[in-house]
């Protein structure tokens, strides 16, 4: 009261100057905490990078829990999809999400994509998986039949003896093991150190893989890795076509080295929610890869170029069906008549007409085919997907190009 | 209760406590507890708790009747999970409040403190009481605020009986496909609750601040419910991603972290700080107005 009676004009410019100051200070506390990060100098010992792969072969997955932010910049067209579904995988095609990882280092790990008010879990314990989510209560339980779940028992077991089957000509020791792989990527591309970093708080290396081909999309892989521990914290591709930014980042904005708690890395499917098994065919142990033996690759696969310009191709594929999980539903969708050309398509979507009554529901799969098409532009040669790292496209005769190459050489393929 | 009936009891307090113009021990409880009757005697707020109470029982209502149609099992956010378990039916009804029935319900408490008093010509009046106008402020933001806390209590309470009658009450799905005991997740429900009671502070220091700008409660209410939407609806705009993490309505949806198996808190913490940024900027911009303002009605 005594305020408003005694007239002072000083002291109520004064009293204006105090939310100008609260302003300031609030900002300069959210404000100041980042900028000191960043200023703040690392000062690691030297390491060249053989040296700093030889580590990283050598050290032991070890236990840890963080939040992962991954951000894509793929150049794709905008999908609303994400916001209106909730947290699901198709969100990363495009913007930034969220992740929470833990593992115990060992045989269980729990990966989450956060929505606003949704979540997608995957859950992994040896060699069983599952998938849950919380938008359609769903789990999808992954499994080996019982003859693969044996074998795999043999070789974890024999891992833990540390008695592993031959992978590729005798067990290496980290060393020869992180020099052969530098050996293979040095092949294509110059690899070097990168400025030392900090992320999420921890000193970190950075790996810079440069590619030698001048023609591919893939400007450049940044791999940030934890000095203490040898665990990548950030992975960052950058596009050739843009330099300001990576294309793809995903790192550790959180993370703290910690065995995670026993009900995180637990799972069973919740009352009432809807259960899928799927089992998964255990792949036998060639020891053949692809890259390295190209004679033994499956039938209408075929591989163009060498290192980063290879480009793959897959001929007599459907893509029109496995896009549409339902193809009954396919039919429905205007414009779809125009993929499903060929013959087999006809006689996939007779074959599976009987068994789509109690299928998978409809409006996912309608909403991938029109994702298809959203992501997809139409050119003479069938529909091509381009984006800052990787152009697929999907010929009319049934054919898709894959490779991380300006979408112009894959048409020049076509 | 009519404004002369507690300025008439306020005064009574002053002339009784008041020898001088200094504060006096008590007169703070006093000056609390009369504005919260002030606040809680209006049949316009009465009316107001009673509507948002109403929303978890219509919502409970609608998902009961349909619970056995084509229909049932869908709908955004929680309100699908509300038929397998009545706990949802808070979260649910919490989540249809927040966008616009809490905000309006803050326009019209804070609209009301101040501009409210200074239009109806009491203000000057309860400015006699012995009482800085600091704590004056104080005290009509704690009464603000305590009736927020009863809005959402009054939501939340409601829907947890109407849930459990309707739908039971069972052992808790978390988002991250984890069962937990029913205790622990009402537990988590009532920490949903509190995050989104205290998500709400800073719009209450932002529309305590234009009550103090007006003297017309009505344009303290509107500005305030709009400053809710316009930060709603740029928290959609992707070409402003970088200011999403300062709006004042961007943390709110947070709440979903006690839902998930492990509570990161600092998400919530981070929304909180969030909150207090916009209490610590507005509250002293309300004080600055609040204190220097010529108070002539």
């Amino acid at each position: 009261m005594t305020e408003a009676s005694v007239p002072r004009p000083t002291s109520s410019r004064a009293r204006w100057a105090v939310p100008a100051v609260v302003a300031v200070a609030v900002t300069g506390a959210f404000l100041a905490p980042p900028l000191l990060a960043s200023a703040d100098e690392s000062v690691l010992p030297d390491v060249t990078p053989g040296q700093l792969v030889t580590t990283i072969a050598a050290a032991e997955p070890v236990p840890l829990s963080g939040t992962v932010v991954y951000t894509a910049r793929l150049g794709l067209p905008e999908i609303p999809l994400a916001e209106m579904t909730g947290a699901d995988p198709i969100a990363l095609l495009g913007g930034s999400s969220t992740l929470r990882v833990w593992t115990d280092g060992a045989e269980r790990s729990r990966v989450a994509l956060l929505g606003s008010a949704s979540e997608y879990s995957v859950v992994q314990d040896g060699a069983e998986a599952w998938t849950y989510s919380s938008s359609d209560d769903a789990v999808v339980h992954y499994t080996l039949s019982a003859a693969d779940q044996a074998r795999f028992d043999a070789l974890a077991d024999d891992a833990r003896a540390g008695t592993l089957p031959e992978v590729a000509g005798g067990l290496p020791t980290p060393d020869e093991a992180a020099r052969a792989a530098l050996a293979q990527v040095e092949q294509y591309s110059t690899v070097a150190m990168g400025d030392q970093t900090t992320v999420a708080g921890r000193d970190a290396y950075q790996l810079v893989v440069t590619p030698k081909d001048a023609s591919t999309l893939i400007g450049k892989v940044v791999v940030a890795i934890d000095a203490e521990t040898s665990t990548p914290l950030r992975v960052q591709t950058w596009s050739s076509t843009d330099s300001s930014s990576p294309a793809l980042e995903i790192g550790f904005t959180d993370v703290a080295f910690t065995t995670p708690d026993d009900a995180v890395l637990a799972f069973s499917a919740p009352a009432g929610a809807a259960v899928k098994d799927v089992v998964v065919p255990l792949p036998e142990m060639t020891g053949a890869e692809p890259e390295t033996a190209p004679g033994t690759l499956p039938e209408g696969v075929s591989i163009t170029g060498t290192g980063w310009e290879t480009v793959t191709t897959w001929s007599g594929l459907d893509v029109a069906s496995l896009i549409a999980g339902d193809p009954a539903a396919l039919a429905t969708v205007p414009g779809a008549e125009l993929t499903i050309g060929s013959e087999s398509a006809q006689d996939l979507i007779e074959e599976f007409m009987p068994s789509d009554g109690s299928g998978s529901p409809s409006i996912p799969t309608l909403d991938t085919s029109v994702l298809y098409d959203q992501l997809t532009t139409a050119v003479p040669e069938g529909r091509l997907l381009s984006s800052t790292l990787l152009s697929v496209l999907v010929t009319d005769d049934g054919r898709v190009l894959v490779g991380a190459v300006p979408a112009e050489t894959l048409r020049a393929m076509a | 209760m009519s404004h002369a009936d507690v300025l008439a009891d306020g005064s009574a307090d002053a002339a009784e406590l008041r020898p001088s113009s200094t504060p006096v021990r008590g007169a703070w409880g006093r000056l609390v507890r009369s504005e919260l009757r002030l606040v809680f005697g209006r049949r316009r707020n009465q009316a107001l708790l009673a509507g948002l109470a109403a929303v978890p029982l219509l919502l409970g209502l609608v998902l009961f009747v349909t619970r056995d149609s084509a229909l049932a099992g869908q709908g955004p956010g929680f309100v699908g999970r509300v038929t397998g378990n009545g706990l949802f039916l808070v979260v649910a009804a919490l989540i249809m409040c927040l966008p616009f029935l809490l905000p309006l319900t803050i326009g019209i408490a804070t609209g009301e403190a101040i501009a409210g008093e200074a239009s109806s010509g009491t203000l000057r009046y309860l400015l006699a009481v012995p009482v800085s106008r600091t704590r004056l402020l104080a005290v009509k933001a704690v009464a603000t605020m305590t009736f927020v806390a009863a809005a959402v209590l009054a939501i939340g309470l409601v829907a947890l009986a109407v849930g459990a009658a309707f739908f039971g009450l069972t052992d808790v799905t978390l988002l991250s496909g984890t069962t937990i005991p029913l205790a622990d997740g009402v537990l988590r429900v009532a920490g949903v609750a509190a995050y989104v009671t205290l998500s709400l502070t800073g719009l209450v220091a932002v529309g305590l601040f234009f009550s103090t700008l007006t003297e017309v409660p009505v344009g303290a209410m509107a500005a305030t419910v709009i400053v809710a939407i316009v930060s709603a609806v740029l928290d959609t705009l992707p070409q402003l991603a970088a200011i999403h993490p300062a709006l004042l309505t961007h943390h709110w949806l947070d709440f979903a972290e006690f839902l998930r198996v492990e509570v990161d808190w600092g998400v919530l913490s981070s929304g909180m700080a969030v909150q207090a940024a916009w209490v610590a900027i507005f509250g002293s911009l309300a004080w600055s107005r609040f204190v220097t303002a010529d108070v002539s009605s």
